[in-house]
């Protein structure tokens, strides 16, 4: 497998929200939003991220495109590196790479992973020189930035708040080319023109001078999506882009991103609730719970065979549109909590009907492979700890 | 089962005056409520759902114009038309009559008041003989009933979860012993375990106290579950309507059979979901004929010239529709008209 199979790649990634506010001291509480989260997506796959609300599949999302810098972990996009531009600090870049690379490399770690092996050679090449492999990344990292939203774009969860209500929908769609300075004014009209026409919007010119309150909330979303596709990103964050959309007009958005995928060659990040349209989105599934993923998968396997009593108890929890249908009772305890400095045991602990005595004592079980292509983080499931 | 009718709306026609016209949002609505029954109302969001419960409880804004029909409700001594009473005269039927569960109820809580004493006040403004004590007493009942810690009366909205919210709500809603209870959008907001848990609840308090209820809700899976009938909405008319198995298994109307089929399902056949093309037609100046007419594949030119009468096809299947759907027959969609 070349190194361009895999899209997207995330290791181990942490983001913490301080919980309290303090004048003077550290600050103690955090909430921990995602914590330790790691996948992988590959060429023509698309990844579903389904969970309660506050679970931190939002944030996960959000630290993909650069609106969240991330409190520690890798991102890997088309096997390059791309953390050291997600996080803002320069001193915590330097502190990123010294301890993911500089420190390794002086160990004589050198060829763990395809990429350490890749920042290796890097290394060596600038001569095995410390400062000049941390200058590497400290030069223009603003154009970086930017390089990177070239290829990670984002479709926002309200089209009636995602949309600038004082531009015309032609500036909306093109302020993306502006921005990356892609093309004359004639080339970025045609290929406005070309988008509007590959969401449906038709005849195209016929919105260009629009402004978004004259749109109903699908056109919109499909106005949202022509933005975010018109750089050609290799993957794109969805934030339950249907989700605001009555059911009649939902359908469309979700066949139209379908198609939009295959053309364009693209993955989907598709970040849910609802796991009947993750079912239709994705072909693989991650299903988070307080910020950890609890059970990962071929989104088939995982929704026929459901091993972790947390999905479960979502899929019985899923009201069913035949009145005849009897379904399970959702066999779960409590509600959400706030992950704030939460006990090192299982997250779900304290919600889950299986709990034994030594779940408490262990820690937050690791994601285990149980079928092929299907992981989860379970010590009943693993069959570390024996069922009660 | 003959159930005694506590409400039945006849032809309610109700629109709201703007600069540009009257925008129809409730046009010749008709149904029977019986005693303990359950009915959903089902349809996209600017259909007019909402504005038949506000009708019905007659809360509306200043540029609504009721435009005709009647509600009878059922006192217990003999029907009467709710639209023929003044003001004052409605108010004692408002809550203890009839009440509702809002549309975003996490947010129609007062934030500065304990939510126990929001409930209080409006047990005490129906019946200003209750001393507080016995209202305190009631309100406890309530939350027992609904699920909630009676202990938690004396905290205030921002320490209850979304869920929590919900059922105080729905006790609040309770509070003066209504005989119907319209709830509108009930767990729209909510995640899948908590709605369901919210759903099961509701359901079980209404056969306990044998209510009738009133759901409204965009989402057809959720009306599934919890009504004995189903009403589907279109442009602020019902396009059909009938029990929820027969709703279900022979849809009669092309856009019911649209609205089930574009709902995925979690773990059933994977098929193929249809699109309704096209958008609900803009209520200022519905289409002449059937409002469903530019969006209907099988729609034919009486669909535009003629609007369909509202009939009975058989017992208790009720449909506006010129060319009704056979048992079983496969409506295709044209994605691109």
């Amino acid at each position: 497998m070349s190194k361009s199979d895999v899209i997207l790649k995330i290791e181990n990634l942490r983001k913490l929200f301080p919980a309290e506010r303090k004048l003077f001291g550290k600050v103690n509480l955090f909430v921990h939003a995602v914590d330790g989260v790691s996948y992988e997506i590959k060429r023509g796959e698309s990844l579903a991220l389904v969970g309660e609300s506050g679970c931190g599949k939002t944030t996960t999302g959000k630290i993909l495109v650069g609106l969240y810098e991330p409190t520690s972990g890798r991102v890997l996009i088309e096997g390059e590196d791309v953390t050291p531009y997600l996080i803002q600090n320069k001193k915590q870049v330097r502190e990123y790479l010294k301890e993911m690379y500089l420190d390794k490399f002086k160990k004589g770690e050198t060829s763990s992973t395809e990429i350490d092996q890749k920042m290796y050679e890097l290394y060596k090449k600038l001569g095995e020189n410390e400062s000049a492999f941390i200058n590497h990344f400290m030069k223009d990292r603003g154009k970086k930035m930017i390089n990177l939203r070239k290829k990670v774009q984002m479709i926002f969860q309200d089209p009636y708040e995602s949309l600038n209500p004082r531009m015309t929908i032609y500036d909306i769609v093109a302020e993306p080319l502006n921005i990356h300075n892609i093309g004359t004014i004639k080339e970025r009209e045609d290929k406005v023109e070309e988008l509007l026409a590959s969401v449906g919007l038709t005849p195209p010119d016929s919105f260009l001078f629009r402004f978004p309150h004259e749109l109903s909330g699908g056109q919109r979303q499909r106005v949202a999506i022509a933005r975010a596709l018109i750089l050609n990103p290799t993957f794109v964050v969805a934030d339950e882009p249907t989700s605001m959309l009555d059911v009649s007009i939902r359908t469309g958005i979700m066949k139209l991103m379908m198609k939009l995928a295959d053309e364009y060659d693209m993955s989907y990040l598709y970040i849910t609730h609802d796991l009947a349209v993750a079912r239709y989105m994705a072909n693989k599934i991650a299903v988070m719970y307080l910020g950890k993923i609890v059970e990962m998968g071929d989104i088939e396997e995982v929704l026929h065979n459901p091993l972790h009593p947390y999905t479960k108890a979502l899929l019985d929890a899923v009201p069913v549109p035949d009145p005849e249908h009897k379904r399970g009772e959702p066999n779960i305890k409590g509600s959400v909590a706030k992950p704030i400095n939460p006990p090192p045991r299982c997250r779900f602990y304290d919600r889950c009907p299986f709990a034994t005595k030594e779940c408490e004592k262990l820690p937050h079980p690791e994601l285990k492979e149980v079928a092929p292509n299907h992981w989860v983080a379970c010590h009943v499931v693993a069959g570390d700890v024996k069922a009660k | 089962m003959e159930n005694r009718v506590v409400l039945k709306v006849e032809n309610l026609k109700m629109h709201y005056k703007t600069k540009r016209g009257y925008v129809k949002a409730v046009d010749g609505i008709s149904f029977e409520l019986g005693e303990g029954e359950s009915l959903g109302i089902v349809g996209e969001s600017g259909c007019g759902k909402t504005s038949v419960s506000m009708t019905i409880l007659r809360l509306l804004p200043e540029n609504a114009e009721f435009k005709g029909g009647h509600i009878y409700f059922d006192t217990g001594n003999g029907p009467i038309d709710l639209v023929s009473l003044p003001e004052d005269e409605m108010r004692k039927y408002r809550w203890k009559g009839i009440s509702m569960i809002f549309q975003a109820a996490m947010n129609s809580l007062n934030p500065v008041y304990k939510v126990g004493d929001q409930i209080i006040e409006a047990i005490q403004n129906h019946y200003p003989d209750v001393s507080i004590d016995d209202a305190k007493k009631k309100v406890a009942e309530l939350f027992e009933l609904v699920g909630l810690d009676p202990k938690r009366m004396e905290q205030y909205p921002h320490q209850y979860s979304g869920g929590m919210k919900q059922r105080a709500i729905i006790a609040m809603a309770l509070s003066c012993d209504p005989k119907v209870i319209i709830a509108d959008e009930p767990t729209t907001a909510l995640d899948v375990i908590v709605q369901d848990r919210i759903l099961k609840e509701m359901k079980k308090i209404q056969q306990k106290l044998n209510m009738a209820m009133i759901y409204i809700s965009h989402d057809i899976a959720v009306i599934a579950e919890v009504s004995d009938k189903i009403a589907v909405m279109y442009a602020g008319k019902f396009v059909e309507f009938a029990d929820s198995v027969t709703i279900f298994k022979k849809p009669a109307h092309p856009y019911t059979y649209g609205l089930m089929h574009a709902f995925p399902s979690v773990v059933g056949p994977k098929t193929e979901l249809t699109t309704i093309p096209g958008e609900p037609p803009n209520l200022l100046d519905p289409p002449k004929g059937c409002r469903f007419a530019p969006r209907c594949p099988l729609a034919t030119k009486e669909c535009w010239e003629k609007e369909p009468e509202y009939r009975e096809i058989e017992p208790g299947h009720w449909i506006a529709c010129h060319h009704p759907l056979k048992v079983g027959e496969v409506v295709k969609f044209d994605e691109q008209k």
